[in-house]
C-alpha cells in the first residue's frame, strides 16, 4: 500500500464482536481492540488513533463515557457509537457530551460500516497531519477558544413559533451577537439565504416534519452552521436521523435548563468560529445522504425559499 | 291583658336564607324570634305560644332590655304548669322569670356547626323541649332549632362521605395505574436489555456470514478457474489457452486470502455460538413469561431462579456483578411461575442497582426447610437504613431519583408472595449489603377464583 493505514480502535465487551470487526477491517486499517473502556482511553492516549468505534452498554464504563474522555484527550479522533440498543438518554449524551460522528446500530451493514469508518479515518488523518504542521506556527492562536467578542459578526437564527425561545436566546447572548427570529421554516430559509448564520436553534414539534428534513439538508449546504435542536419528543429514531444525517450539534429536551442552553450556545459559537477559520475541519460534520430528497418532502410553499438558499450558497462558495 | 308586641327592631332582622352547596353556618339557621322581657307575665307568654307564627318554636328566649339572654321558657314547661290543679291561677300573673330555665343553651353565632352540634348533644334532654339562643358579642340576636342543626350536620356528613367515596375511587384507579406503570417500566427495562442482548450476537453473526459469503464466492471462482485450467492442461490441445487460464488462476489466488480461509472456521464457530445464544434468550423469555401456561402449577424454583438470572443478565453484566447461584435440593413448588419470576427479577434488579462499587457480588441460594421453599438473595451493595427498611414494602416508597422508580416494585412483590401464602423479609447493614429472604409453602393455599 502506498498510503499509510488509519488506526481504528474497537471497544466492545463481547470478544466475538471484536474478532468479527478485526476480520472485516483486515488490510484496511491498523486495528486496536479492547473489551475494557478504561483500557480504550489509555490506548487513545498512547497511540495516534484516528477512529474509535465503541459499544454503549459495557460493564464499568459506558460507551458515552469512553467517547467523552476520548474527545477530551484526543479531539482529532473521530468517534462512532456502535450499539445494539441505546435509550434516548444515552443517545442525547453521545451527542451533547461525546460529540459523535455517527451512531451505528447492531446488527450493522458491513459495506456501510466500512465506508463510514473509512470516511471518518480520512478526516482524522488530515486533521492529525495538519495539527502536526501547525505546531511550529501559531499553535496558541489556533488552540485558544474564540472569545465572545469575536462572535460579533455571527448571527444566531432561532426558529420557533411562539418566540419564547428567541427571547431567551436573546437574553443569554452578548448584545454583539445578532439574534434573528423566524416563526416558520419559510422565513428561516429566507434568513439563511440572506444572512451569515453561525448557529441555528430549532424547535422540533414533529418527528417527520419539514423542519427535521430541512436541518438535514442544510448541513450539506452549510457544513459550518451548527444546529441546536430543542424538542420535547423523546423519539430515538428522530435523534438517530439528526445525528447521522444532520450532524446536530446539541439536542436538548424541552424546556432546556437555562445554563445548559447558554453553554450550548457559547460552545456552538466557538465551534463555528473554529470551523470558519479552518474549513478543513468542516468535514468532521459531513453527513450521510438522507434517504429522501428534500424536493419530495419539503412542502411546495417552502421550496422557493429553499431554491434561493441553494443559489445563495453556490454564489458564496464561488 | 295585652301581649307585649314583638320588638320591631328584632323582628326586622331577616333570617338569612340557607344556600345550597355552601357549608351551613350557624348564622344561616338563625330565626329572628322576638325576645320576651323577664317581667312578662306567664299568661301573656302562653298567649304568644298560641300565635300561629310561633308554631314551629319549642321555647321562647327571655332577654333583658340590655339584650342579655337570661333564660328560656318552653311550651313544655308551660303545659306542665297549666296541667297542675290551679296551675293557671297560681302562676298566671307571676313573671315568666319564675318558671324559665335559668341556664338555657346559648351559642355565639360564629360557633362552627360541628361544635354547635357537640354543645347541643351535651346539653340536650329527652324529650327535646327547647330551642337554643344565638348571641353575637354576648347580645341576643335570635334563636335556632336543634333539628335544623342536626339536618345541617347530616347534610355535611353526607357530603363528606361522598367526597371520601370519590377520593377512594380516585385512589384505587391511580393505584391500578401505578401497578400497571410499574409493570410497563420493568417491561421496558427488560425489553431494552433483551434487544441489546440479541443485537450483540446478531451483529457478529450477520457480519461473519457476510464475510464468509464474500470469501466463499472468491474461493468458488478460484476453484472453477483451477478446474478449467486443469481440464485444459489434461486435454493438452489448446496450450495457448491453458496459459491464459493459469494467469487467471494466479490473479484469483491473490484475491483469496488464505488467512481469511483459515479464519472462516473460527468465524463460523462464533456464528453458531451467537445463534445458540439468541435461541437461548428467546427460550428463556418464553419460559419467563410462561405465556403458554396456566396459573398455579408445580415449578422448579431453581429453574425459575436460573431463568430470572438470564433475563437480568444485562443489568448484572453492565455493573460487572459476580453472581453465585447456590441451588439446593428442592421439591417442586406449587406457584404461579410468571409471578414468582417477576418477584425474583425485581429483587435481582434492586440488588444490582444497590451495588455502586466494582467488587459486586450477588448470592442467590435456594433451600427447602420444613415443608417450605426458601430463596435468599444477598448483595454486597450499599445497604438500606433501618428507617428505610421499615418502609421499603410500602407502596410508592422509593429512594431512586424521580422518574426512575415507581416505588411499587417491592410492594407488588410482597403482594404476590403473600397471595402465595408465603412471606418476604429483609435484613440489611449500611455499607455491607442487603439480604432478602422469600419463603413459599410447597403447596399453594386455595385461592378464591378472581
Amino acid at each position: 500500500m502506498s498510503e499509510a493505514l488509519p488506526c481504528v480502535l474497537f471497544v466492545d465487551d463481547e470478544e466475538r464482536i471484536l474478532r468479527s470487526l478485526r476480520m472485516l477491517f483486515r488490510g484496511r486499517a491498523e486495528i486496536l481492540a479492547t473489551t475494557s473502556g478504561r483500557e480504550a482511553v489509555e490506548l487513545v492516549r498512547k497511540n495516534r488513533v484516528h477512529v474509535v468505534v465503541s459499544d454503549q452498554r459495557m460493564p464499568g464504563m459506558t460507551g458515552v463515557d469512553v467517547l467523552r474522555e476520548v474527545a477530551a484527550c484526543s479531539p482529532s479522533t473521530m468517534r462512532i457509537l456502535l450499539t445494539g440498543y441505546a435509550d434516548l438518554d444515552a443517545m442525547t449524551a453521545s451527542v451533547n457530551e461525546g460529540e459523535i460522528y455517527r451512531f451505528v446500530e447492531k446488527p450493522w451493514d458491513a459495506q456501510r460500516l466500512l465506508a463510514t469508518v473509512e470516511q471518518a479515518a480520512r478526516v482524522a488523518m488530515d486533521e492529525f497531519a495538519a495539527a502536526a504542521t501547525r505546531v511550529g506556527e501559531s499553535a496558541v492562536a489556533a488552540a485558544s477558544p474564540a472569545s465572545t467578542a469575536e462572535h460579533a459578526a455571527a448571527h444566531v437564527l432561532v426558529l420557533d413559533e411562539e418566540g419564547a425561545i428567541a427571547a431567551q436566546v436573546r437574553e443569554l447572548l452578548p448584545a454583539a451577537v445578532a439574534v434573528v427570529h423566524a416563526t416558520d421554516l419559510e422565513s428561516a430559509l429566507e434568513a439563511l439565504a440572506t444572512q451569515d448564520v453561525a448557529v441555528m436553534i430549532a424547535q422540533l414539534s414533529s418527528a417527520d416534519g419539514d423542519v427535521a428534513d430541512a436541518l438535514k439538508q442544510l448541513k450539506r449546504l452549510r457544513p459550518a452552521m451548527l444546529a441546536i435542536v430543542l424538542s420535547s419528543l423523546r423519539d430515538s429514531r428522530l435523534l438517530l436521523g439528526l445525528i447521522n444525517e444532520g450532524q446536530v450539534f446539541r439536542f436538548l429536551l424541552q424546556p432546556p435548563p437555562r445554563e445548559l442552553l447558554r453553554r450550548a450556545l457559547i460552545a456552538a459559537l466557538e465551534r463555528h468560529e473554529t470551523l470558519r477559520r479552518q474549513t478543513r475541519l468542516q468535514r468532521r460534520h459531513e453527513v450521510e445522504a438522507s434517504v429522501r430528497a428534500p424536493a419530495t418532502t419539503i412542502s411546495a410553499r417552502v421550496l422557493g425559499a429553499w431554491r434561493r438558499l441553494r443559489e445563495a450558497t453556490v454564489a458564496r462558495i464561488a | 291583658m295585652t301581649v307585649a308586641p314583638p320588638n320591631p327592631e328584632l323582628s326586622a332582622i331577616p333570617s338569612a336564607p340557607a344556600r345550597a352547596n355552601v357549608p351551613v353556618e350557624l348564622a344561616t339557621l338563625r330565626l329572628a324570634t322576638p325576645p320576651v322581657p323577664p317581667d312578662t307575665c306567664v299568661i301573656d307568654v302562653a298567649q304568644l305560644f298560641l300565635d300561629a307564627s310561633y308554631a314551629g318554636l319549642l321555647s321562647l328566649p327571655i332577654v333583658t332590655a340590655a339584650g342579655e339572654p337570661v333564660g328560656m321558657i318552653s311550651r313544655y314547661e308551660l303545659m306542665r304548669v297549666f296541667l297542675q290543679p290551679y296551675g293557671r291561677e297560681l302562676y298566671g300573673r307571676r313573671p315568666i322569670s319564675v318558671l324559665m330555665d335559668h341556664e338555657p343553651l346559648v351559642l355565639s353565632v360564629d360557633t362552627r356547626i360541628g361544635d354547635a352540634a357537640r354543645a347541643i348533644a351535651r346539653h340536650i334532654r329527652s324529650p327535646i323541649t327547647d330551642d337554643f339562643v344565638l348571641v353575637e358579642d354576648g347580645r341576643y340576636i335570635g334563636t335556632a332549632l336543634v333539628l335544623d342543626v342536626l339536618r345541617a350536620v347530616e347534610g355535611r356528613l353526607a357530603e363528606r362521605s361522598s367526597e371520601l367515596e370519590r377520593a377512594y375511587t380516585r385512589l384505587k384507579s391511580s393505584q391500578a395505574q401505578l401497578v400497571q406503570s410499574e409493570k410497563m417500566a420493568s417491561l421496558g427495562q427488560m425489553v431494552a436489555g433483551l434487544v441489546h442482548e440479541i443485537n450483540t450476537p446478531l451483529g457478529y453473526v450477520r457480519n461473519n456470514v457476510e464475510m464468509t459469503r464474500g470469501v466463499l464466492a472468491d474461493a468458488a471462482q478460484l476453484l472453477a478457474a483451477q478446474q478449467g485450467a486443469l481440464d485444459a492442461l489434461l486435454g493438452g490441445e489448446f496450450v495457448a489457452d491453458a496459459q491464459a487460464r493459469l494467469d487467471e488462476v494466479e490473479l484469483l489466488r491473490t484475491r483469496v486470502d488464505p488467512a481469511a480461509l483459515d479464519d472462516i472456521a473460527a468465524l463460523l464457530d462464533d456464528t453458531l455460538h451467537g445463534v445458540g445464544q439468541i435461541g437461548d434468550l428467546v427460550l428463556n423469555l418464553k419460559d419467563f413469561s410462561r405465556l403458554d401456561q396456566a396459573g398455579a402449577q408445580k415449578a422448579d424454583l431453581n429453574q425459575l431462579v436460573a431463568s430470572a438470572l438470564k433475563i437480568a443478565n444485562h443489568i448484572l453484566r453492565k455493573r460487572g456483578v459476580e453472581v453465585v447461584h447456590q441451588a439446593g435440593d428442592m421439591p417442586p413448588v406449587e406457584c404461579a411461575p410468571a409471578q414468582i419470576n417477576q418477584v425474583l427479577l425485581n429483587l435481582l434488579t434492586n440488588a444490582a442497582q444497590a451495588i455502586e462499587h466494582d467488587r459486586g457480588r450477588i448470592v442467590v441460594a435456594t433451600r427447602a426447610v420444613e415443608g417450605r421453599a426458601m430463596v435468599l438473595i444477598q448483595d454486597n451493595g450499599k445497604g438500606i437504613s433501618a428507617e428505610n427498611q421499615a418502609r421499603i414494602f410500602d407502596p410508592f416508597f422509593t429512594t431512586k431519583p424521580v422518574g426512575e422508580g415507581t416505588g411499587m416494585g417491592l410492594a407488588i412483590s410482597r403482594q404476590i408472595i403473600e397471595q402465595h401464602g408465603g412471606a418476604i423479609r429483609v435484613t440489611s447493614a449500611i455499607g455491607q449489603g442487603t439480604r432478602f429472604v422469600v419463603v413459599l409453602p410447597l403447596r399453594a393455599p386455595a385461592r378464591e377464583a378472581a
